[in-house]
């Protein structure tokens, strides 16, 4: 290896290091900030919590309140639901571009419940399926389903002309063609759909534990603020937030898997 | 003489919204086994119909076409490799797609691998191959069907002139080899000559023959050696005169 190949790789090195320095340096001054002010009451420690009380009262949570049981109702909640969302979300699609007559008729429809904000039919889902993990579930599958819909389906419709006319002069069939060119030529709009879903799931999962539910961390959200307990309100936040950033992960593990050669 | 192939009388119109589209116009052809025959003609005056019409993929025309059984391939302009199977994968794709994925047929196809200095890209993806190299994936893929009568629509125009020559030169080595029939076709002339035994001129669309030229060259052992043929130019000539650039 020439000295300058080395010179080179080892920047590539430090740059990544220096990333990941400065990535944790972002994190200990916010805390270190965090807990500075609301100790020295610059900042309401009452609203704002701190990260001591917030590490404290998980701690506290996980003795007394059973705290991996909500985490565990919420995880299943948004696992179920995005696994639902996501492959319901690619039969529809699946079967709307097979079948374009019936995409043009349904178009309308699909657009008007693209816009609707799905919360609004919260109360309808409580009253209909009952206060339990059904419902939270059916609320974040509205709301996720209809956008995983429409990504995949424009997904399919993306395949380029070109490989369409050499597929047809293979004398490939429909089920085929589907197969080794419409679908893992959506690969990449899949995987959006993928993000685009786990959001969506989110915010449809604590949707519904906001209104419906007796567990999960929505439920504890809601349940510190009655009792005007706001470190277990953060501390819920906090839970939620590394949630989506290991799920998050997944999806980009297998984003780089799946593209690799794309 | 027994034909391989009879085109007689087609006849093709598309449907549009805007209006009915006249591509072809009463087209005749006959085909010998082993020929190559070269169809030229301005861009969009229906050389790719015609192709379709003749390789099956399009039924919806007036006139007929006599074949037995043909086995016919079809090469496009661009290779249309598929960036997320290996080269080796796209290679066979037609083989998978016509459920031949026989012993023999994958023999032939790594026959052609090593013939064209492929081996060492097999596992490779299409991305890190050169224009050149992937419209040569693209004739294995077409070839590994070993076809009775080759369709070749301008297979070469996207390629750079070197890499055009090359390719050019692979197709016509094994077109002859193997004894395949073919159609070319092409906008360019000199191509047209090179590489076939007769050339049918086509005009603006709808596509009426304009004139079917035989090419006899002494020399055939290679396109290089056809280039070199003392009456080159008086073909290059009357088919430039038969294109008519200026016609309006
Ligand atoms: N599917 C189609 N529908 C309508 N018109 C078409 C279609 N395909 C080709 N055409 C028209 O037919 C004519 C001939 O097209 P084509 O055979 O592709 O020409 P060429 O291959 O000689 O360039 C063009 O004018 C083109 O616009
Ligand atoms: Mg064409």
């Amino acid at each position: 290896m020439s000295p300058e190949q080395k010179k080179f790789l080892k920047n590539l090195k430090l740059t990544k290091y220096k990333v990941i320095f400065l990535q944790i340096a972002i994190l200990v001054i916010f805390l270190g900030l965090w807990e500075f002010l609301t100790f020295k009451g610059i900042i309401s420690p009452f609203i704002y919590s701190s990260p001591s009380k917030i590490f404290s009262t998980i701690i506290d949570l996980i003795h007394s309140h059973n705290f991996f049981i909500h985490i565990y109702i919420t995880l299943k909640e948004v696992l179920i639901a995005f696994f639902l969302g996501i492959s319901l979300g690619f039969i529809i699609a699946l079967i709307l571009y097979e079948w374009k007559f019936l995409a043009k008729v349904i178009d309308p429809y699909l657009t008007m419940f693209n816009s609707l904000p799905k919360v609004a039919l919260g109360p309808l889902i409580i009253i209909a399926g009952g206060a339990n993990i059904k419902s939270v579930i059916l609320m974040a599958l509205l709301i996720n389903l209809i956008i995983s819909i429409i990504t995949i389906y424009n997904g399919f419709l993306c395949t380029d002309e070109y490989c369409f006319k050499l597929f047809k002069t293979l004398h490939a069939t429909k089920l085929q063609t589907l197969l080794y060119l419409v679908i893992p030529n959506s690969y990449q709009t899949i995987i959006t759909s993928l993000k685009l879903c786990l959001s969506q799931t989110l915010v449809g999962v604590l949707m519904g534990e906001f209104l419906v539910s007796k567990q999960g961390i929505g439920y504890l959200i809601v349940y510190g603020k009655q009792v005007f307990n706001l470190n277990i309100v953060m501390s819920g936040i906090i839970i939620l937030a590394l949630i989506s950033y290991i799920l998050y992960k997944f999806i980009t593990i297998l984003e780089k898997k799946l593209l690799k050669h794309i | 003489m027994n034909n391989l192939i009879e085109i007689h009388n087609i006849t093709k119109n598309y449907h549009t919204k805007e209006g009915e589209i006249s591509a072809i116009k009463d087209f005749n052809l006959n085909l010998k086994k082993g020929e190559i025959v070269s169809i030229v003609g301005p861009s969009g005056c229906g050389k790719s119909t015609l192709l379709s019409i003749i390789a099956n993929l399009d039924s919806d025309y007036q006139g007929e076409i006599i074949q037995h059984n043909l086995k016919i391939a079809y090469m496009l302009q661009n290779a249309a490799l598929l960036p997320y199977l290996t080269i080796y994968e796209n290679a066979i794709l037609g083989l998978k797609i016509n459920h031949q994925l026989t012993k023999e047929n994958l023999a032939y196809v790594d026959y052609l691998f090593d013939l064209y200095n492929l081996n060492d890209f097999k596992n490779n993806y299409p991305k890190s191959l050169s224009g050149g190299m992937k419209q040569r994936i693209a004739l294995i893929r077409t070839l590994s069907l070993k076809p009775d009568l080759l369709l070749l629509d301008e297979p070469f125009s996207a390629l750079d002139e070197q890499s055009k020559l090359i390719i050019s030169e692979d197709v016509y080595k094994i077109i002859k080899e193997k004894n395949i029939t073919a159609i070319l076709v092409t906008h360019n002339i000199e191509e047209a000559i090179y590489f076939s035994d007769k050339i049918v001129v086509l005009s603006k669309r709808p596509a009426i023959i304009k004139n079917i030229i035989s090419i006899n060259c002494e020399n055939n052992t290679s396109i290089y050696e056809r280039r070199k043929d003392p009456n080159f130019h008086k073909y290059f000539d009357t088919i430039w005169k038969d294109l008519d650039i200026n016609e309006s």
